[in-house]
């Protein structure tokens, strides 16, 4: 089966202006994402994740390499590939609804249609009420439910997630990611989620993909074979299996930690 | 980042609080206290100006008196000239102010989104808005003779620098992350200009607005002086050279109030609109 999405020797040099030095943040990165998998991105900081989630949505073009998806080569951004970003980017003269129906506003869906869309995402994500507020009335994780919301909405058929849920508290986080997985489960969707949280990254993901140390590259994919009716925080934490995987990727993040300090060591010897 | 919501530089302002009296006689009451406290400066200032004539007794024709004042102010606005000179001063203010506002606008953004030329006209705009309105009038007067465009031009040149350079940095404080957002929807560079940029950039475009069209008017009473072909600037001028200098007083009396009224009434209620209902200032 041809992957929905393919990241192809991916090389990505960006300037940083404070240093005066060109940053390599991925050299010669590959990865296949098939239709319908939710992928995680875990890995050190600085390692290019969310780069590389930007280079998808087509927000920025890479030094070499290339990415296609459904086979054409990315070149711009598209409402193939919506994106939800860490700090949530909703419109603050927008309402929840109007933020929320926005992407079906761009793709001149009619009136009814979109109204009757809007209407089902406001219940999904528990807004009913507040369809006419503006986000600076609403609470954080709120918002960033609108921001999923919006993103949904849109029915993109890749949904590029960074770190999404970082700033909310950790109750509100836990909903989220309960509500994602079921949310994955309804509607079938190739999702890539960039997160810090190996937790986070087991619970939501089909297969977990730890990332290297700058420049990033692949250190290793894990199939996550928990089954979606389990992912639920109340009884994760007993399931033998996430434990093993926590164990395995956080030795992996660790062992990088590890390797750069060595790196920055040998530099500063 | 202590508030999550807000992917740029502006904090999250509190609710807008509304105490709201209750009932018709108390909003009469209310409304009656504002005034008050919005005319009483004004009526300590005429009471002292009349103390000050009172006792210096001072000729008329040097510091009138604020009763002359006031039969001034009557008089030209029985005869009818109050009326015609202060229509033209607004005829001229509102055309300058609309073509200039448009103007302004659309420079600024063409600064805000172009680095490249923001960098290239930024010295000169400087360098240009360092000189008033009023340095140019030979200059335009030489250009255009003494004609309601020499005016026009005068306040232009004066309205269109601050409405552009606060269009231009409304711009650029809209955070890219909402170009982004709106950009991964689909959204096309039209709509990223008119659904991104334009409404992000409101609350700097209105306070430019509002800034521009006071330094507008000022130049239009200075230009009106220059020009000599009617407007309030005119007839507090013509009034000098009959010594009618009661006549002075009461024409920028009416430069004042026509001026605070629109402040008041217009721009301002506009800024807040739009800042308030978007929550996009903190206050």
């Amino acid at each position: 089966m041809r992957a929905k999405i393919s990241v192809e020797q991916i090389v990505h040099e960006y300037f940083n202006p404070s240093t005066w030095q060109r940053v390599r943040a991925l050299d010669g990165f590959s990865l296949d994402v098939p239709d319908g998998e939710f992928v995680c991105l875990v890995g050190p900081s600085g390692c290019g994740k969310s780069t590389l989630l930007y280079l998808i949505a087509g927000l920025t073009r890479p030094t070499g390499g290339r990415i296609l998806v459904d086979g054409r080569e990315v070149v711009r951004p598209g409402r193939d590939r919506g994106m939800v970003f860490q700090e949530f980017a909703i419109l603050p003269w927008r309402t929840v609804e109007g933020n929320i129906g926005h992407g079906l506003e761009i793709a001149q869906t009619p009136r009814r249609a979109k109204e009757e869309t809007v209407r089902r995402y406001v219940a999904l994500m528990g807004l009913s009420g507040f369809e006419h507020k503006y986000p600076h009335e609403l609470s954080g994780g709120m918002r960033q439910r609108v921001a999923v919301a919006r993103t949904l909405a849109a029915d993109p058929e890749v949904v590029l997630m960074d770190e999404p849920f970082a700033s909310l508290d950790a109750q509100t986080r836990n909903v989220m990611q309960e509500e994602l997985v079921r949310i994955a489960l309804h509607e079938r969707k190739t999702i890539v989620f960039v997160t810090h949280s190996v937790d986070e990254a087991i619970i939501l993901g089909d297969r977990v993909v730890v990332l290297t140390g700058r420049p990033g590259r692949v250190k290793a994919s894990l199939p996550i074979e928990i089954p979606r009716e389990r992912r639920r925080w109340d009884v994760l934490g007993a399931e033998e299996r996430f434990v093993r995987y926590r164990q395995e990727i956080l030795r992996m993040i660790r062992e990088e930690f590890d390797s750069q300090e060595r790196a920055a060591e040998a530099v500063r010897a | 980042m202590t508030d999550p919501g807000r992917a740029g530089p502006r904090p999250a302002p509190p609710l807008p609080v509304r105490t709201l009296p209750r009932g018709r006689a108390a909003s009469a009451a209310g409304a009656a206290a504002a005034a008050a406290q919005m005319l009483a400066p004004f009526v300590l200032f005429t009471a002292g100006w009349a103390l000050v004539v009172g006792v210096t007794r001072w000729p008329e024709d040097v510091l009138p008196s604020p009763f002359a004042v006031a039969r001034a102010f009557g008089e030209v606005f029985a005869k009818g000239i109050l009326v015609v000179y202060a229509g033209e001063t607004i005829r001229r203010i509102v055309l300058a102010a609309v073509t200039g506002v448009a103007i302004g606008i659309a420079a600024g953004f063409v600064m805000g989104l172009h680095d490249w030329i923001a960098a290239l006209l930024n010295p000169p705009l400087r360098f240009f808005q360092s000189l008033s309105g009023i340095a140019w009038l030979p200059l335009f007067l030489i250009w255009f003779g003494f004609s309601d465009k020499t005016i026009v031009v005068a306040v232009w040149y004066t309205l269109v620098f601050p409405v552009a350079f606060n269009t231009m940095l409304g711009v650029r404080t809209v955070p890219r992350l909402y170009r982004y957002a709106v950009l991964t929807l689909g959204g096309t560079w039209r709509q990223i200009v008119f659904q991104v940029l334009l409404p992000g950039a409101i609350p700097y475009i209105v306070g430019g607005v509002r800034l521009g069209i006071a330094y507008g008017w000022r130049a239009l009473i200075a230009a009106e002086i220059v020009v000599g072909s009617g407007g309030l600037g005119y007839l507090i001028f013509k009034a000098e050279t009959f010594h009618l200098t009661a006549r002075i007083i009461a024409g920028m009396t009416a430069i004042g109030i026509l001026w605070y009224l629109t402040d008041y009434f217009l721009l301002r209620p506009l800024e807040e609109a739009t800042i308030e209902r978007w929550g996009l200032v903190y206050r």
